[in-house]
């Protein structure tokens, strides 16, 4: 993937497409959407809902009002606009995880007394 | 440095005025960052993580429950960004209950940071492979196999991978010997390497591996106070 080389015109720098063609924000408007129906099936007062509801409402107003992704891509500040869309699609896959895991239960087992002691 | 210093009068370097130890300065920021990244992820997992730590060298460290791996290192990855398993390691401490602890050092390449996970197990408990998680891991828990005996679930294909082919027992164990249960050597009768027992020779066969200076002496446990049993009643003298 090239990412220091520039491209003549429009392009976007990884792929080749076309940078402002809508498939980019009409594919990150649905990822955010699935993320916020599955965190729907955890508690609500589960720190993972809690702080990824906070993080993927940011990103979803941002996308809602930013049309241009070249600005979008600036004001998430979070690598290119392919990068954006995995990182949601990782962050969907990770909810349906963690929806059968659930993570925000109590400590499992305590560890023995000296487990974690060092020096021995 | 170098020639053109002027403020020292034309004193060459070498000739030391002030001696002041070179020692790494602290990043205080960096360490309340990891402090707070820490916490963050202990409030996001508290079914698997029974502590969390950062190292006066600004580590940060996951102390985990065993059946904690794939969550954590899902979430590790998907979730916070990483994306690379660096290090896949195994620590043996025989006196402790769960002797082994598996090491886990991933690394984020976007935020440029470290984590350390570690578990534990004990000789025959497996535990789940993190092949499912990080393709790297495939190798690193075939070694971990070899060298401690720790078993891997669901790993994909878990045999030896750096001992001979033939070889038995675990060598990063602590009770396996430095020089091993057996030598090989070329037998000219058969035309071929024999493994053998190991024969050492009077000199090498003294294993005293303590030192003799004491290892951590700000780590000194407390002496035990001493109880005072209650005795039998005294008989009045008469």
């Amino acid at each position: 993937m090239c990412f220091f080389v520039s491209f003549p015109g429009n392009f976007s720098e990884t792929d080749g497409l076309d940078m402002n063609s809508p498939h980019f924000l009409e594919r990150l408007r649905i990822l955010y959407t699935k993320i916020l129906g599955v965190l729907q099936n955890i508690p609500k007062d589960a720190a993972y809902r809690k702080y990824t509801e906070q993080i993927v409402n940011q990103r979803f107003n941002l996308v809602q009002t930013e049309t241009d992704v070249q600005k979008l891509q600036d004001k998430l500040n979070s690598g290119h606009i392919e990068e954006v869309i995995v990182q949601a699609e990782n962050e969907l896959s990770l909810a349906r995880k963690m929806v059968q895991w659930k993570p925000w239960e109590p400590l499992v087992e305590e560890p023995p007394s000296d487990q974690w002691r060092w020096p021995i | 440095m170098g020639r053109s210093g002027g403020r020292d009068g034309g004193c060459p370097w070498w000739v030391c005025r002030e001696l002041v130890a070179t020692v790494r300065p602290k990043n205080e920021v960096e360490q309340k960052q990891l402090c707070v990244f820490g916490e963050y992820v202990a409030e996001i997992l508290p079914k698997y993580i029974q502590q969390a730590q950062v190292t006066c060298f600004n580590e940060l460290e996951l102390l985990i429950h065993p059946d904690g791996i794939i969550p954590v290192l899902t979430f590790l990855r998907d979730h916070t960004n990483f994306k690379s398993l660096a290090d896949l390691t195994a620590v043996d401490v025989p006196s402790r209950q769960y002797r082994f602890e598996i090491v886990y050092n991933l690394l984020s390449l976007r935020f440029n940071s470290r984590i350390r996970v570690k578990t534990y197990t004990d000789e025959l408990t497996p535990i789940d492979s993190a092949v499912s998680v990080h393709k790297a891991a495939n190798w690193y828990e075939r070694e971990v196999w070899d060298m401690y005996g720790v078993f891997f679930a669901n790993h994909p294909d878990l045999r030896r991978i750096l001992t001979d082919y033939g070889f038995e027992g675990h060598p990063f164990r602590k009770d396996f010997p430095l020089s091993g249960y057996v030598e090989v050597r070329y037998d000219d009768e058969v035309k071929r390497v024999v493994a053998e027992p190991v024969e050492l020779s009077q000199e090498f066969r003294k294993f005293d591996l303590n030192s003799p200076w004491e290892a951590f002496p700000a780590y000194r446990a407390a002496p035990e106070p001493l109880k005072i049993e209650a005795g039998a009643k005294k008989e009045d003298a008469k």
